[in-house]
C-alpha cells in the first residue's frame, strides 16, 4: 500500500509537468504536417501531401517582398539594438552613472509597456514629421523595444566576467581599450551574439507597430495577419512551418551560445 | 557610451508618449471629450473591464498552473533542469501570430480536436469553438504559461533546499514545511511572475482578434479600429485609460499580495 502510495506520489507531478509541456507544445507541433498538405482548406486529418503550398509562398512576390523587408527591418533593428545596448552595459556595469537604478529602468521599461501603446505613439508622432510608411523609422522603433532585451542578456554576461584577466592586461601595459577588447570582449561575445539573435526576432515577429507605421510597403507579419483575416490558406502554415523552424535554430543557437558563454567564465 | 541609447529611448518612447498625452486632450483645443466618451459609453466601459477581467484570469491561472511545474524542474537533477526549461523556453520564442494561428487550427471547425471528437463518435456536428471566450483564454494562457514558469523557477532556484531539510529537523511535517518555508519564500517570484503576466495580457491584441468573438475585444483592438477610423484623440485617450488601469490593478496586485505573504509566513499553529 506505502510502496502503492510513493509510485503515485513520484508519477503524479511527472504527468503533470508533460501534460503542460504537451499543451504549450503540441499546438506549434501540430502546425508542420498540415503544410504538407495539398489540399485548398485547412481540414484533419491532413491528406494529399506535398509542398505545394511552399511553392506558392516562394513564388508569390507579394510574399517574397514580405519577407525581404521584414529581414531588411530586423537586421537593421538588431545591429542597431545590440550595438547601442552593449554600449549601455558598459557604461550601466563599469562606472559611476549618477541616478543608475533609474537610467537602468528607463531604458528597460519598453519590456513591460504593451506595444500598442507604443506603436501609437510612435505613429502620432511620424505622421507628424512626416516619417510614417519609412522601413528605418520602424527599425528603429523596433531596436528600442529589443534594446531592453539586449542589457539584460549582455548584462547577465557581464557580471559573470572575472575580472582579474582584464587587471592583468593592464598591469602588463595594455591600454584600458586594448585591455578590454584583449581580455575581457572575447568572453563577452558569445552574450553578445545571442542578444543579437534574440533582437531579430523581436523585430522580426513584431505585428502591430509595422501595421500602424507602414502603409505601401508590407512586413512579413503583416502579410500573415491581413491573410489570416481574410481565410484561412495553407500558405500560412507553410509560412509557419518554416518560422518555427528558423525560430527554434536560431534561438537554440542562441541559448548555446549564451550556455557556452557562461561555461567559458566558470572555469 | 550611454547616451545612444537614452537618445533612442527619448525618440522612440518618452517622445511618442508625451504626444499621446498630447492628442488626447488637444483635438485641436484643449478639450475632455475623448476621455469622456471612454467612460460614459457602456460599450467602452464594456471593454475596459472585460480587458481588466480577462488579464486578471489569465494571470491567476497561469500562477497556478505555472507553480508545481516550477517546482517539479526545481527539483530534478541540473542537467535535467536546463533540458525541461529549454521545452518551456521553445513555445515562449515562437511569436504570438504564429502562435495564435496555431490555436485556429486545432479549434476550429474543421481543426483538430473537432476531427478528433467526430472521429470518436463523441459528437456528429462539429462544436464552435474558435471564436468563443472560451478559445481567448486556452490560448491566452498556452502563451504566456512560459513566462510565469520561467519567472517562477528562477525565484525556486534561489531558494536554499537545506532550509526544508532544517524545518524537518525541527519537527515540520513536510506539508508543513513546504507551506512555512518554502511556499513564503517562492510566493515573490510567483507574484512577481503573475504582474507580468497580467501587464503583457492587458496589452494583449492579435489573439483575441484571431481566435475570440466579437465580444470578445480588448483595449488594444479597440484602439487599432480607432486608428484605422482615424480617430486619433480618441484612440490615444483609450491607450492613456489602459496604461492606467494596468497601473492601477499591479498596485493593487502587490498591497493584496504583500498582506498574503504576511498572513502566511507568520501566523496558524506551530
Amino acid at each position: 500500500m506505502r510502496k502503492g502510495m510513493g509510485k503515485l506520489s513520484r508519477f503524479l507531478p511527472a504527468a503533470y509537468f508533460w501534460l503542460v509541456i504537451l499543451y504549450l507544445l503540441f499546438p506549434i507541433v501540430i502546425v508542420l504536417p498540415i503544410s504538407f498538405s495539398n489540399n485548398p482548406f485547412l481540414r484533419f486529418p491532413p491528406s494529399n501531401f506535398g509542398v505545394l503550398w511552399y511553392e506558392t509562398y516562394f513564388s508569390d512576390p507579394v510574399w517574397v517582398a514580405a519577407t525581404v523587408l521584414s529581414f531588411k527591418v530586423a537586421l537593421t533593428a538588431s545591429l542597431l539594438a545590440t550595438v547601442i545596448g552593449t554600449m549601455a552595459v558598459l557604461v550601466l556595469e563599469r562606472r559611476q552613472v549618477p541616478l543608475k537604478a533609474a537610467v537602468t529602468y528607463f531604458i528597460t521599461s519598453p519590456i513591460i509597456i504593451p506595444h500598442i501603446f507604443i506603436a501609437l505613439g510612435v505613429f502620432i508622432l511620424a505622421v507628424r514629421l512626416g516619417l510614417e510608411d519609412n522601413a528605418l523609422t520602424l527599425a528603429g522603433a523596433h531596436a528600442t523595444i529589443a534594446i531592453p532585451f539586449v542589457v539584460l542578456i549582455v548584462g547577465a554576461a557581464h557580471r559573470q566576467l572575472d575580472p582579474t584577466f582584464e587587471r592583468a592586461a593592464r598591469v602588463l601595459g595594455a591600454g584600458p581599450v586594448r585591455a578590454f577588447f584583449s581580455a575581457a570582449f572575447p568572453s563577452l561575445l558569445p552574450g553578445i551574439a545571442a542578444a543579437a539573435v534574440f533582437a531579430f526576432f523581436v523585430s522580426f515577429d513584431e505585428l502591430i507597430i509595422a501595421e500602424f507605421l507602414m502603409g505601401e510597403q508590407e512586413t512579413l507579419p503583416m502579410r500573415i495577419w491581413a491573410d489570416l483575416r481574410l481565410e484561412l490558406r495553407p500558405t500560412i502554415a507553410a509560412v509557419s512551418s518554416l518560422l518555427i523552424t528558423i525560430t527554434t535554430l536560431g534561438m537554440a543557437l542562441s541559448e548555446i551560445l549564451r550556455r557556452r558563454g557562461a561555461n567559458l567564465n566558470d572555469d | 557610451m550611454l547616451w545612444p541609447a537614452l537618445v533612442m529611448l527619448v525618440a522612440f518612447f518618452l517622445l511618442p508618449t508625451l504626444d499621446i498625452v498630447r492628442s488626447s486632450v488637444f483635438d485641436p483645443d484643449l478639450t475632455g471629450r475623448h476621455f469622456e466618451r471612454v467612460f460614459t459609453r457602456a460599450i467602452y466601459l464594456d471593454v475596459f473591464w472585460r480587458t481588466i477581467r480577462v488579464s486578471l484570469i489569465v494571470a491567476a491561472v497561469c500562477a497556478v498552473v505555472a507553480y508545481p511545474v516550477a517546482y517539479y524542474i526545481v527539483q530534478r537533477p541540473r542537467r535535467r533542469q536546463f533540458l525541461f526549461l529549454f521545452l518551456v523556453f521553445v513555445p515562449l520564442w515562437m511569436s504570438v501570430l504564429i502562435r495564435s494561428y496555431a490555436w485556429m487550427v486545432v479549434l476550429g471547425r474543421e481543426g483538430l480536436v473537432n476531427a478528433a471528437l467526430m472521429g470518436l463518435g463523441l459528437t456528429d456536428a462539429p462544436v464552435k469553438m474558435l471564436f468563443t471566450t472560451g478559445a481567448v483564454y486556452v490560448a491566452m494562457v498556452q502563451i504566456l504559461l512560459p513566462i510565469q514558469i520561467v519567472t517562477c523557477y528562477s525565484a525556486m532556484s534561489e531558494i536554499d533546499l537545506d532550509l526544508m531539510r532544517a524545518a524537518r529537523v525541527l519537527g515540520a511535517g513536510p506539508w508543513q514545511a513546504v507551506r512555512r518555508v518554502f511556499l513564503p519564500l517562492s510566493l515573490d517570484g510567483t507574484i512577481t511572475g503573475a504582474i507580468i503576466v497580467f501587464m503583457l495580457s492587458m496589452g494583449f491584441f492579435i489573439t483575441p482578434a484571431l481566435v475570440g468573438g466579437r465580444r470578445d475585444l480588448m483595449l488594444a483592438n479597440l484602439i487599432e479600429l480607432q486608428v484605422n477610423q482615424l480617430n486619433w484623440g480618441f484612440a490615444a485617450a483609450i491607450a492613456l485609460v489602459l496604461m492606467a488601469g494596468t497601473v492601477a490593478c499591479v498596485a493593487a496586485i502587490k498591497w493584496l499580495s504583500r498582506r498574503l505573504v504576511r498572513a502566511l509566513s507568520g501566523g496558524g499553529a506551530p
